[in-house]
């Protein structure tokens, strides 16, 4: 596996990118003491105040007394006595979000949100010459401040990985920038929680391991991770060496549109499989309307229980009508697979080769396509 | 809160409002749908996406006790879709709880408190008028296939509503991509003198459409202000929708409406439909141009593709200007010609780089036109 591991940082070191994260400070609680004078320098919670509220955000000053967002507003108040809280505005957020995109797509358009406060920009092309990367995270912090009267704060680095863990070193409105050849080290002294992907179950794993930091998962080999986290290890073992080969993706271009689920108990019967598969079907069929998307092609995906994943897929002549069709088609693939060897943990449905109504999926090499406005 | 709500009305009512309701939310209220139920007997259902919301009142069995709160849309809808049919349903709220009961099933929701719930402020909306919920239908089902899906021109992902003074006074809607127009207009319903041009967004677009499919004997109340649009169906206790606007600005869409075009052909839409579906079979995913030779009374389709092969068709048809050759998209065209509900279409056309005009005929409330390929 070290050629593996080489390759990768190969490939890195070739087309080494420019990326920031950027992410607002306590957004929701933020936008309220900008927007109310009252409120500012005091312990602010977004959300329900009463018995059975819940803190959506909250302010710098109460999160210095452990108030977390999430957390029930009775234990917050407890926490913290002074504790102001105000009902969301979503529109307010929604607005400061839209002015936050808008200065982005300024500087690049390599942009992909995350959520309502904080994107990933890839400014590697360096669209307004400005020569640095961190120049252009002190630049877009400024105008966020200037036009939002918000606070953010931005990581830079030569992945998203590592731009998303340096965002949130000098937080509060800080900057960190972890350069080339940095990435590795720094990423060892991180608790193994800071992890993107690294959940409190995962945590849990992995201290039963003996692997609390980095230099922990660091020190295993592709092996062994592979062994106790099965697909997952490979992302693991490159993030130990900070290294992240993920583009930033704008807006993608669906290719198909599926959904799946796991069972908390494995099934095998006939009957709970075209049950499950109906359910499926609905979660599925409501996604493929609402992308107003129209495809052909229909995957059926089933994981057994030693997770072998068997998957079949048929081809329609013309787009999958409807409902039915779509029903139809995904019964009798699972028909072709009855009955199943082992019991399944999974079951996914798909349809690709997909085309959207309006035909915008058509981008064509040459603008044959006139057009009228 | 305590209320007993007979099954059938109880998924009638979620099930209006739940497609309001996204899949995935970033804020977690958003996901739920609020219930409330007053001491007159009635339950209101609400979903939002904060763009846009639908309200709905039931009558209950029973309310027990007036109350509010919220929960899982989608869970609530699916359990309500699985109960045994005939079923009075239970709703009762206790210790954040919503406990759903119903012949021998028993669940229990979490909840979020309706004070988080957030509601559109709909402010002053004054113009009003009424429309036939079938015409309303009708001028969707005319338009809303030519809405763009590209998000940097969002003043397109909608369709325009605006009134005008022809020879009568009328209210126009109109949808277009910049590649494809259509347009119907009406004659001005009462009330709408002097209304503020609006764009309908699309998602507001299509759940009114759901909605208008089960009321389509009645009549649709429309209020609207510049920044907000409502739109009542069933009168009191039916169904209200309520959406933002788009707030942009609609181009300028009659200037690109040819008016000179001295071409005409007039045939089957159906046989041409289905001739262009036939050789459009050949076509490749990026080059779909279906090429039309227009000759004194004939039109020949043709399709070329690299990978496949060829096409051609030969269709009848009314032509008795110089012959010339023109390419179209055939999606674009068959999505007009699916439009066209007469034993002809009528295309008016210029050369192969200008748009064509396509309406049923000079009368026809609805009107479209098309951009050609290059071929």
């Amino acid at each position: 596996m070290r050629d593996a591991k080489d390759t990768d940082e190969d490939a890195e070191a070739d087309g080494l990118r420019k990326i920031i994260h950027v992410d607002m400070d306590a957004f929701f609680a933020s936008v309220e003491q900008r927007d109310d004078p009252e409120l500012r320098g005091k312990p602010v919670a977004v959300g329900g105040s009463g018995g059975r509220g819940v803190v959506a955000a909250a302010s710098y000053e109460a999160r210095k007394f452990g108030v977390r967002s999430a957390m029930p507003s009775v234990t917050a108040r407890r926490l913290c006595p002074d504790l102001i809280f105000v009902r969301h505005r979503f529109d307010a957020y929604k607005e400061a979000s839209q002015q936050i995109r808008a200065i982005f797509h300024h500087y690049t358009d390599l942009v992909e949100p995350l959520s309502i406060d904080e994107a990933f920009l890839d400014v590697t092309a360096d669209r307004l010459g400005i020569g640095s990367a961190t120049r252009v995270a002190e630049l877009v912090r400024q105008e966020i401040r200037a036009k939002t009267r918000l606070t953010a704060s931005a990581g830079v680095s030569y992945n998203k990985f590592l731009a998303k863990l340096a965002s949130d070193q000098n937080k509060p409105d800080g900057l960190c920038v972890i350069r080339p050849g940095e990435g590795a080290r720094f990423v060892q002294s991180l608790p193994i929680r800071r992890f993107h992907g690294v959940g409190p179950k995962g945590a849990e794993k992995m201290a039963k391991l003996g692997i609390a930091t980095g230099a922990d998962l660091a020190a295993r080999d592709i092996a062994f991770l592979r062994e106790h986290f099965g697909s997952f290890a490979d992302y693991l073992y490159r993030a130990a060496r900070g290294i992240d080969l993920r583009p930033v993706r704008t807006n993608r271009i669906r290719k198909s549109l599926g959904g799946e689920r796991t069972f908390s108990e494995d099934i095998s019967a006939g009957p709970a499989l075209r049950e499950t598969l109906d359910n499926i079907v609905d979660i599925v069929w409501e996604r493929i309307e609402r992308a107003e998307a129209k495809g052909r092609t229909v995957t059926l995906k089933m994981k057994y229980t030693d997770f072998r994943i068997v998957s079949r897929a048929k081809s329609l002549p013309n787009n999958v009508a409807d409902k039915s069709e779509f029903a139809r088609v995904g019964h009798a693939l699972l028909e072709e697979l009855l009955p199943l060897p082992l019991p399944i943990r999974l079951m996914g449905l798909t349809l690709s080769n997909l085309e959207h109504e309006s035909g915008q999926e058509e981008e064509r090499p040459d603008d044959a396509q006139l057009s009228l406005l | 809160m305590k209320a007993t709500i007979e099954r059938a009305t109880l998924l009638r009512s979620l099930g209006h409002v739940q497609s309001v309701v996204e899949r995935r939310n970033t804020i977690p209220i958003l996901s739920n749908v609020l219930i409330e139920a007053g001491e007159g007997g009635a339950v209101k259902v609400m979903a939002t996406d904060l763009d846009l919301q639908v309200v709905e009142t039931m009558p209950a069995a029973s309310v027990d006790t007036p109350g509010a709160i919220t929960v899982s849309a989608h869970l609530l809808f699916d359990i309500a879709r699985k109960l045994p049919e005939g079923t009075q349903v239970s709703l009762e709220v206790a210790d954040n709880r919503m406990t759903v009961k119903a012949g021998r099933s028993r669940f229990q929701l979490p909840t979020l408190p309706r004070d988080d719930f957030p509601v559109i402020v709909e402010g002053d909306l004054p113009t009003s008028f009424e429309l036939p919920a079938k015409v309303l239908a009708e001028l969707i089902d005319r338009t809303r296939f030519a809405i763009s899906t590209e998000e940097t021109r969002y003043y397109l992902n909608g369709i325009f509503f605006h009134v005008a003074d022809d020879d009568k006074p009328v209210l126009k809607a109109a949808a277009t991509d910049g590649h494809r127009l259509a347009r119907y207009t009406i004659d001005q319903p009462d009330g709408a003198d002097g209304m503020p041009d609006v764009i309908v967004p699309r998602k507001a677009v299509a759940e009114l459409r759901k909605l208008l499919e089960e009321a389509l004997d009645g009549n649709v109340e429309i209020d609207l202000s510049a920044s907000k649009i409502r739109f009542t169906l069933g009168g009191e206790g039916g169904v209200v929708l309520t959406s933002k606007l788009i707030d942009g600005t609609f181009p300028d869409y009659s200037r690109v409406i040819p008016t000179g075009n001295d071409k005409l052909l007039k045939l089957d839409p159906r046989s041409f439909f289905e001739g262009v579906d036939r050789v459009a079979t050949i076509a490749t995913e990026k080059t779909r141009a279906v090429k039309m030779g227009l000759d004194t009374d004939k039109v020949t389709l043709t399709v070329t593709s690299p990978d496949n092969g060829t096409a051609a068709e030969e269709l009848p048809a009314d032509y008795k200007a110089d012959g010339f050759e023109i390419g179209f998209n055939a999606t674009y065209l068959k999505d007009i010609l699916s439009q066209i509900d007469n034993d002809t279409v009528e295309l008016h056309l210029a050369d192969a780089g200008a748009p064509t005009l396509i309406r049923k005929d000079e009368k026809s409330p609805a009107l479209y036109v098309l951009m050609p390929m290059r071929v």
